[in-house]
């Protein structure tokens, strides 16, 4: 007994190092995706107020980009709309019932954490189950790709962004839509990867990457970016790195899309596997 | 006893802000990212018990992590850094040994000595936080580039924060 209280007293640091290394490694392995955005999704609300004062004086420093991006947008939207009012004015149309044809539900929200910096990033955003918003649902901004949601509490959501080692998005390449898998290798938040493309394939610098839609999470078409380098990578594959066209750094803005035929695609497929 | 509670509650606090309202917001690119906190580390008493250092080095490392959303990374990189501070402080230590009851600071013991007890410590913690960070030995020598520069960035932060200390 006092053999073992000697050691207890005399080792008694490095027992408090394990037990607390113990705690935080616990802490660490919870990081699978799911776990983790749910723990911090919890955790993040205590400092969500602290967040949100960053993010308004972030926000009032870019007001003039901002302005400019969503002068741009008013402009593409009154040209669809003026497309629409034209057919609807001509003398002859057909009744377009369209409560069956919408697949894509948008809803736009305001990032309000982000990070460029990390292995693994994720950013928050101002919208939550209250608004619609759940897991899986896509998000884009601007028209091109920008992560994906994995947690939603009540009034926020926390979205997966591309920047992340576990972020996987199936693309191809659009003038001859040859598809790939598509992911961050970590080193510059400006460039993706995207392999698993056969080298018999046309591959040109400054061609357009955009999303399948075979996930069933993204729609189809959605811009990625650009090639800007290819090389040839093990026997049979290029390993074609990617220019993004979305620029993580001033992410403000975005859509989070949701499939509204995401379970019928999945439940169908899962009847071939 | 309560005056230096006091006086290290207020350091505590300053340098989590600092971090985390100036530094986790440079993102200037994966390849910096200082983390001063860590300095509340090196600033604790030289006679601190070592079962508080580590106590206080977990509180430190938990509280970065709620306000980065990377449970665990900061807490393990601290408090192992909490755990080697008994070590570096032996390795570094003057010729005439420390005075007792003083701070580990600058005005003390001289900028060489602060810097190499800094180095280390800030050596330790950056690259026990990147390689967590990562989790695999895939691109080891990148991981080795980012632990490196960002390194050399702390550890200019937390001379400047020292020197302007010693100006007061």
């Amino acid at each position: 007994m006092r053999n073992l209280l000697n050691f207890l007293a005399r080792y008694n640091n490095l027992i408090i190092f394990l037990f607390l290394e113990g705690i935080a490694f616990y802490l660490l392995s919870t990081r699978n995706n799911y776990h983790n955005t749910r723990l911090v999704n919890s955790v993040r609300i205590m400092t969500h107020g602290i967040e949100k004062k960053i993010n308004s004086t972030k926000s009032y420093l870019s007001l003039h980009q901002i302005n400019a991006n969503l002068a741009a947008e008013n402009v593409a939207l009154k040209n669809s709309i003026a497309k629409l009012v034209r057919r609807e004015s001509s003398l002859f149309f057909s009744v377009n019932d369209s409560i069956y044809k919408q697949q894509y539900l948008h809803t736009s929200a305001e990032v309000i954490e982000n990070s460029i910096n990390r292995q693994r990033n994720f950013f928050t955003i101002n919208k939550g189950e209250n608004q619609g918003i759940k897991v899986d649902m896509a998000v884009i901004t601007a028209n091109s790709v920008a992560g994906k949601i994995v947690g939603c509490s009540k009034n926020y959501s926390v979205a997966m962004s591309l920047l992340n080692l576990d972020f996987k998005l199936s693309a191809r390449i659009k003038s001859n839509g040859y598809f790939g898998s598509l992911s961050w290798d970590g080193r510059d938040y400006h460039y993706a990867i995207l392999s698993e493309i056969p080298q018999h394939v046309l591959v040109n610098v400054g061609d357009t990457i955009e999303t399948t839609g075979y996930s069933a999470i993204f729609p189809e078409g959605e811009i990625v970016g650009t090639v800007s380098d290819y090389e040839k990578f093990g026997g049979d594959f290029y390993k074609i790195t990617i220019l993004l066209m979305t620029d993580f750094k001033k992410l403000h803005f975005v859509d989070v899309i949701g499939n509204m035929k995401k379970t019928e695609q999945l439940q169908l497929e899962k009847l071939f596997q | 006893m309560i005056n230096s509670v006091l006086r290290f509650g207020l350091i505590f606090i300053l340098l989590i802000l600092l971090q985390v309202l100036l530094f986790n917001n440079i993102q200037f690119s994966g390849y910096v990212n200082p983390y001063v906190y860590i300095m509340f580390i090196l600033l604790l008493p030289i006679e601190i018990p070592s079962w508080l250092l580590l106590l206080l080095s977990f509180g430190t490392g938990l509280i970065i992590d709620f306000f980065s959303g990377s449970i665990g990374m900061h807490t393990s990189a601290t408090v192992l850094a909490g755990f080697v501070r008994p070590y570096v402080l032996r390795i570094v230590s003057p010729r005439d040994g420390y005075e007792s009851g003083s701070d580990p600071s600058m005005l003390i013991y001289g900028f060489r000595w602060f810097f190499s007890y800094t180095l280390l410590i800030v050596l330790v913690h950056h690259t026990a936080l990147f390689y967590l960070e990562v989790f695999r030995f895939a691109d080891f020598f990148r991981t080795m580039l980012r632990v490196l520069l960002s390194s050399l960035f702390s550890i200019t932060f937390i001379l400047l924060i020292e020197f302007y200390r010693r100006g007061k």
